[in-house]
Parts: C-alpha cells; structure tokens; sequence
C-alpha cells in the first residue's frame, strides 16, 4: 500500500495543475549562472595592489546585482557559494567557509532590504549599507574568533572591506538600475 | 591572474578512488582537529601529515605553490602583526612608545600561523583528488537537494567559459582603448562596468537557454531523480573514515578528558 501511494506521489510531479517541490528549471538555470559569473567576476577583477594596501574586487558588485535584481534567494546562494568558490581558486580557500557566511548574509540581508517599496532608490541604498554592514562584521568576527588571526590582522581589513561594499554597491546597483530598465531579462518574483 | 587554473589533477591514486563523502568528512575533522591542538609541535606534526597527502595525492608542485603561494603571506602578516597587538606575557624583548614586543606574544603567533596554514591547505587536498562532478554528487548523496546540487554542478561547469568570456570582452573593449589597468581605485573599477554589462547580459542570455535545454530533458518530471554511477562505500573507505576518525578523536580525548596539552 505504502509503496503504490509513494509512487502516486512522485509522479504528481508531472501533473502541472500541483506546484513542483523544488525550484523551477528557469531559477535552477539562473542561480547556476549567477553563481558562476560572481565566481569569475570576482576571479578576473582581482587586483592586488601594494603588499600593503592588500587587494580588491568587484564580487560584491555581483552580489548587490544578484540581491537587488533577482531577490534575496538569488542575493544569498549565488553572493555566498559564488564568492566562496573564487576564494577557493584565488588559493586563499581559508576565507571560503567566512566567506560563504559573510557574503551570503550579505546578499540576504540587501535582497530582504532593498527590493522593499518594489526596490526603490532609498530601498536601494539601505539594503547596500545594511547588507555591506553585515559583510564588514560577520569578516571581522570571523577573522578574530574563528580563523584566530589576531586583532591587528582583523583590524588591518576594515577599511579595505567599507572601500568594497561603497564600490560594489554602486556599480551593483547601477547595474540593477540599466538591467531593470531594459526590460529584457525576465526577473523572477 | 589571467588563464584559469583548474585544481583537480586526473590520477589514478588512492586519494582519487577514495569515496568523496569519506575526502569530505576527513578535511572537516582534520580542520576541527587543527582547530583542538594548541602547541606549536603537534600542529607542525599535522602540518606535515597535511603536506605528505598532498603529496601522496600527487600534486604537482606548480599546484603546490599555487595552494601556498596567498597562504605564506597571510602566515607572515600573522606573525608580524600578532605582537604588536598582544601585549601580554612576562619578558619583554622590546619597547616602542605603547607597543610592548614580547616573548610568548611571538610564539603565540607563530602558533596561530601554522594552524591557518593547516587551515588552508587540508582543503587542496579534496580540491587536488576529486572531480567536480563526483563533489556535487556527494553533497547530494550527503542530503542537499538535488536541485540545489544542479545549480552547484552548473555554476561549476560555467566558471571556466565565463572567465573565458570576460577575458575576450576585456580584450575587445583594450582595443578600443578602454584601460583597466591604470588609474586609482575609482577610475578603475568605473572603466570595469564596460566589460560587466555586456558580460551580465551575454551571462543571462545563457542562463535563459540553459533553462529551456533544462525543460527540453524533462528536468524535475519525478521527485526523485536516478543516476547512472551510484556512489558505493568500499571497505577501504570504511578504513581510511576509521584512521581519520581516531587520529581526532585520541587527541580529542587526551585534551578533555585526559588534561594534556597538546
């Protein structure tokens, strides 16, 4: 008996009339892409500058894009697992597991808070200050307690980490801005 | 940094016919484990159990260094600036105005050092030893959606061909004369938004297609979807999870239970 219900079950699936348990072939594409081109955005972009400037890239900017222009779903999964993997080939994989965190709240948090008011200029810009601000600590905190690097390390990467939310976002958002008005891309809910 | 590298290296070495599951929950124990140990010489011990796999997983030294090559900057920041910043401990070497140097304060660092590098390099071992895709199918085996392990495994593909992409648009937009690599911060990353824009839409394009070859395959007609490879667990791999399960749990033990310091 249990067994002929479980099959009825599965292919329920194929009926279209029951909503599917998982994600649609068009989010499934999507979150795929994105991911992968915040991955290698933030792969091509890395810049170091003077040994003790440290470096730069504009991953972020993909995050804000992904939040701000396909949701908070897409902000947290392609900003966290997107951004993790480019640490992992940059070959500073220690950051990936912080990273993953870090940028995945990052993108949750400017998702949940910029597409309020149907993502607005002001929405835009808390979401970015609100979801950057998430970066900056969940990295500090990370880097102290968890990576143990020692609080002048911790300390030494503020600074660099506000220049690239102010950065990302901008360029983030102005993206968001060019690709909403094109009307083009089919933005899921 | 440009051309990609690509980590995984095809051998035929028992690093690469180990389960992907076993690889998986080796580096997180072996991570919790560097994370347990707090003296200097028995995180140099595992240190050295880290880089002997590396080897035995053939790495070739070009991917060695690779690995290395931002961890060892890192680990000589770390070391540097611990002291600076910790001013604690009994003989003091020298004094700077507020900034006292001192001797534990030196070792504490160096400690903290050799447990990032173990940090970071127990990871390049499942990196080095396992392909991509039996990775994603671990995790799913491991109890994450199969759909989430689809986007996984297609973010994966994607990566090389979008890196590929963004280095001919970069050259296309170089020959008409946009420059990226001079300029402060600002002007730099303001020039880069032409190569994002036409690499964002050339990316979605790709992901519309996708979705339409996704639905052409029947993608998601059953819940629960079959493979063509199972993963299999084979008694050798029940012999490497027990060889890694101890060498965190007796130390583990030792620390709590025991009261040694290591």
């Amino acid at each position: 008996m249990a067994s002929a219900q479980e099959e009825q079950k599965k292919t329920l699936a194929l009926d279209s009339s029951k909503p599917a348990k998982f994600v649609s072939p068009k989010a499934v594409a999507l979150y795929g892409i994105l991911t992968a081109l915040t991955a290698a955005i933030t792969y091509a972009s890395y810049t170091p500058f003077s040994p003790t400037k440290g470096y730069f890239n504009l991953g972020d900017s993909m995050v804000f894009f992904s939040a701000l222009a396909f949701g908070w779903r897409a902000g947290a999964i392609c900003g966290g697992v997107g951004s993790a993997a480019a640490d992992i080939l940059l070959g500073s994989g220690i950051y990936a597991p912080i990273t993953l965190v870090a940028k995945g709240a990052e993108g949750f948090v400017s998702g949940v808070i910029g597409r309020m008011h149907g993502g607005n200029k002001w929405a835009m810009a808390m979401g970015i200050a609100a979801g950057g601000a998430c970066m900056i600590v969940a990295y500090f905190f990370g880097e102290l307690w968890i990576i143990d690097v020692g609080l002048g390390k911790a300390l030494a990467e503020v600074p660099v980490n506000i220049g690239q939310v102010v950065l990302g976002g901008t360029i983030g958002a102005l993206l968001t801005y060019y690709v909403r008005r094109s009307r083009t891309v089919p933005l899921p809910a | 940094m440009t051309g990609f590298i690509d980590l995984y290296t095809e051998a035929d070495t028992f690093l690469h016919r180990m389960d992907p599951r076993v690889k998986i929950l080796a580096v997180l124990l072996l991570s919790i484990l560097a994370f347990l140990l707090s003296g200097l010489s028995s995180l140099l011990l595992l240190l050295t159990f880290i880089f002997l796999l590396l080897f035995l997983a053939r790495a070739t030294l070009g991917k060695t260094l690779f690995a290395l090559k931002f961890v060892l900057r890192f680990m000589v920041l770390i070391v540097i600036l611990w002291p600076i910043f910790d001013p604690s401990g009994t003989p003091v070497l020298a004094t700077l105005g507020p900034v006292k140097m001192t001797e534990p304060a030196i070792w504490r660092g160096v400690t903290s050092a050799v447990r990032v590098g173990c940090l970071a390099t127990v990871w390049y071992i499942l990196m080095f030893s396992t392909s991509q895709r039996d990775l994603v199918r671990a995790l799913v085996k491991m109890g994450l959606r199969f759909d989430f392990g689809l986007a996984l495994a297609i973010s994966l593909r994607f990566l090389p061909t979008f890196s590929l992409t963004i280095e001919s648009i970069k050259d296309a937009q170089r020959a008409r004369g946009l420059e990226l690599d001079r300029g402060g911060l600002l002007r730099r990353s303001k020039n880069y938004v032409a190569v994002l824009a036409p690499t964002i839409v050339s990316a979605l394009r790709t992901a519309d297609t996708l979705s339409l070859a996704l639905q052409s395959r029947a993608y998601g007609a059953r819940a629960d979807r079959t493979y063509l490879r199972d993963l299999r667990m084979r008694s050798s791999d029940y012999v490497s999870l027990a060889v890694v399960l101890l060498l965190v749990v007796v130390p583990a033990f030792a620390i709590f239970f025991m009261g040694v310091s290591l």
